[in-house]
């Protein structure tokens, strides 16, 4: 029953790939905003149309978990985090990385200098808000590897808040620091009236903590359908250009991003100043996945204190097959 | 395919086994009253169980209870660190200090027709406010600790004690209040002789109704910061990390909880209000 509604719907499939274009999904990890802005402008230019694509993008938001989205099957391919990625890999759910965008991590601790927080070490008996949602664990990983406890403060212990998604915390002094993103969070403090003269932040990836954002995850079943990775090439061949194209152009990027934003909530100067954020993270990277960034993400997420996001090493979590032939 | 079948079957017997029973002679009788019911949710507990099984549904989507069950065995230390975090701190505080304070309101509002005409709509515009918009502010105003989630509570459960309280003390006739004039009653006799035994089966429609309300206030409240303990900070971060048997186990005690908690309210109501025509027979 099972195999011939599978060949049927294969059938239908090759059928139509003569006719219309490919239909693909991408679940986004947030809101419509720069931070997504390769996958509009490729839209917008007509990269996707292009490769023969109609490709979709399905904005997130703090209600949506990007990997239920994928596991329902409301999405071919989503934008997310590696650590919930891995998460969901054990949890029973195969996500598989077919593409890595983001170079470098975004995730940093922001501070207030006055404080008297100057390096790592002085967080102890602080008190420090962080973004749960498997946003925790480059956090927690990186304290464990300065000794220092998230039980409770003390010594050689934090104080852990759960943060919501605003900066309220830090500006209300109820935390003395908070997870921000370099291409958000940040610049919400910045706008609040604080100058950096007063802030000191610790960017994860100058922790040796930071672990993969923004990848693109498909279901590892689905890789066995040559049909759907060919599909797949295409898009992030697409995807890719769209990115070197916003990276360049990030005025234009950002306007496109404004464009395509059905909530209306962003704001232009907020956008241009996240696309230029944005491009330092994306640089470096042509869409392949580096096998050692992989690595320091695996060891970051091991390595995640009493209660660690992964307990043993995935298999199959990523491939070049995909990037390989997109890219070459 | 076997066991979805099976599912069908299980569900078929079940609900053979409940019509006979509920049709036979012993219907009435303490002991079916108590396994009709029962039978039903076991039967629902094995077709889910089989259904997810035989249909390979993933964990995502939703876990067995089976295994939600295991989950729930292992990880009690921590079930209880939160149900303490949430529903004793939270949800209990501010269920006291919302309902005390919405009697003592009801009482005021029923002395002065000042009030009652001026605080009835401000209570009324209170109710009104999404959980979702006060929550944040009161963590805000609060703190990230329990405190917040109190205050949330108290929004929530004040109006409907306060509503329910005023009408409850306007039960009395004309003629009931006329006798104990002729008493020479004061206001507090008459209020504790007459018009708050009345008034009671009002004042517990509103406190049963605040016994959930309170659950539901203090775990949302949670989602928008929290210290790293408690039930609405488990979900949130459960779900994120896809660990929905964590979930799922967190909903149980929500249950547990919450029922436990209307039961002995409306256990307090049967003894105190035994002479009400509501709770005869």
């Amino acid at each position: 029953m099972k195999t011939l509604l599978t060949a049927a719907a294969l059938a239908l499939g090759t059928a139509s790939v003569a006719q219309a274009a490919d239909e693909v999904k991408l679940q986004l990890k947030w809101v419509t905003q720069a931070q997504f802005a390769g996958y509009y402008v490729a839209l917008d230019q007509g990269f996707y149309e292009a490769e023969n694509l109609d490709v979709t993008i399905l904005p997130g938001g703090p209600d949506i978990a990007p990997t239920q989205v994928i596991a329902g099957g409301g999405a071919d391919v989503t934008v997310e985090w590696m650590p919930a990625a891995l998460a969901a890999r054990e949890k029973g759910l195969p996500l598989v990385n077919i593409a890595q965008p983001y170079k470098s991590s975004g995730m940093m601790l922001t501070c207030w200098k006055d404080t008297g927080i100057a390096a790592p070490e002085d967080l102890a008996n602080r008190t420090l808000g962080v973004w749960f949602f498997g946003n925790e664990f480059p956090f927690m990983s990186w304290m464990s590897q300065l000794g220092i406890s998230t039980e409770g403060k003390g010594e050689k212990g934090v104080e852990v808040l759960k943060q919501g998604f605003n900066v309220d915390p830090l500006l209300q002094r109820q935390a003395d620091c908070i997870s921000t993103m370099t291409y958000n969070e940040y610049w919400q403090v910045i706008d609040a009236g604080v100058s950096p003269d007063e802030l000191i932040t610790f960017k994860y990836e100058d922790q040796g903590v930071a672990t993969l954002e923004d990848g693109l995850y498909v279901l590892e079943d689905k890789l066995s359908d040559p049909a759907f990775v060919d599909k797949m090439q295409r898009f992030v061949r697409a995807s890719m250009k769209g990115w070197k194209w916003a990276e360049e152009n990030p005025d234009a990027a950002a306007e496109i991003v404004l464009d395509n934003d059905a909530s209306g909530a962003q704001t232009e100067e907020h956008q241009k100043r996240m696309m230029s954020e944005v491009a330092k993270l994306t640089a470096g990277s042509n869409g392949t996945l580096s096998e050692a960034d992989y690595q320091r993400t695996v060891k970051t997420l091991l390595d995640g204190g009493s209660s660690p996001v992964i307990t043993k090493e995935p298999e199959g979590a990523w491939t070049h097959v995909i990037t390989d032939a997109a890219l070459n | 395919m076997t066991m979805v079948a099976i599912a069908l079957l299980v569900w078929c017997g079940g609900w053979w086994l409940n019509s006979r029973l509920a049709n036979g002679p012993r219907a009435h009788t303490r002991g079916v009253k108590l396994l009709v019911p029962a039978i039903f949710g076991v039967t629902l507990l094995v077709v889910w169980e089989l259904l997810v099984r035989g249909l390979a549904v993933s964990l995502v989507i939703l876990p067995a209870p089976s295994v939600i069950a295991e989950r729930f065995a292992t990880s009690l230390p921590i079930l209880w660190q939160d149900f303490q975090q949430t529903i004793l701190k939270g949800a209990l505080s501010g269920y006291i200090i919302g309902c005390v304070a919405a009697l003592l309101m009801a009482i005021a509002v029923d002395r002065s027709d000042f009030l009652r005409r001026g605080l009835l709509p401000v209570g009324n515009f209170v109710a009104a406010l999404p959980i979702v918009g006060t929550a944040p502010i009161l963590v805000m105003w609060f703190g990230f600790d329990w405190q917040s989630k109190a205050a949330v509570v108290v929004v929530m459960v004040f109006f409907p004690v306060l509503v329910n309280t005023v009408a409850g003390l306007r039960e009395t006739s004309a003629m009931q209040r006329d006798l104990m004039q002729t008493y020479a009653a004061s206001y507090w006799q008459g209020f504790f002789k007459l018009r708050l035994p009345a008034a009671l089966p009002f004042i517990f429609n509103g406190l049963k109704i605040s016994t959930t309300l309170a659950l539901v206030g203090a775990i949302v409240a949670e989602f928008f910061g929290s210290p790293t303990v408690g039930m609405g900070f488990r979900i949130s971060t459960s779900v994120g990390q896809l660990a929905l048997d964590m979930v799922w186990a967190e909903i149980l005690v929500a249950a547990l909880a919450g029922s436990a908690f209307y039961g002995m309210m409306a256990l307090v109501e049967k003894t105190l209000t035994f002479w009400h025509p509501s709770q005869r027979g």
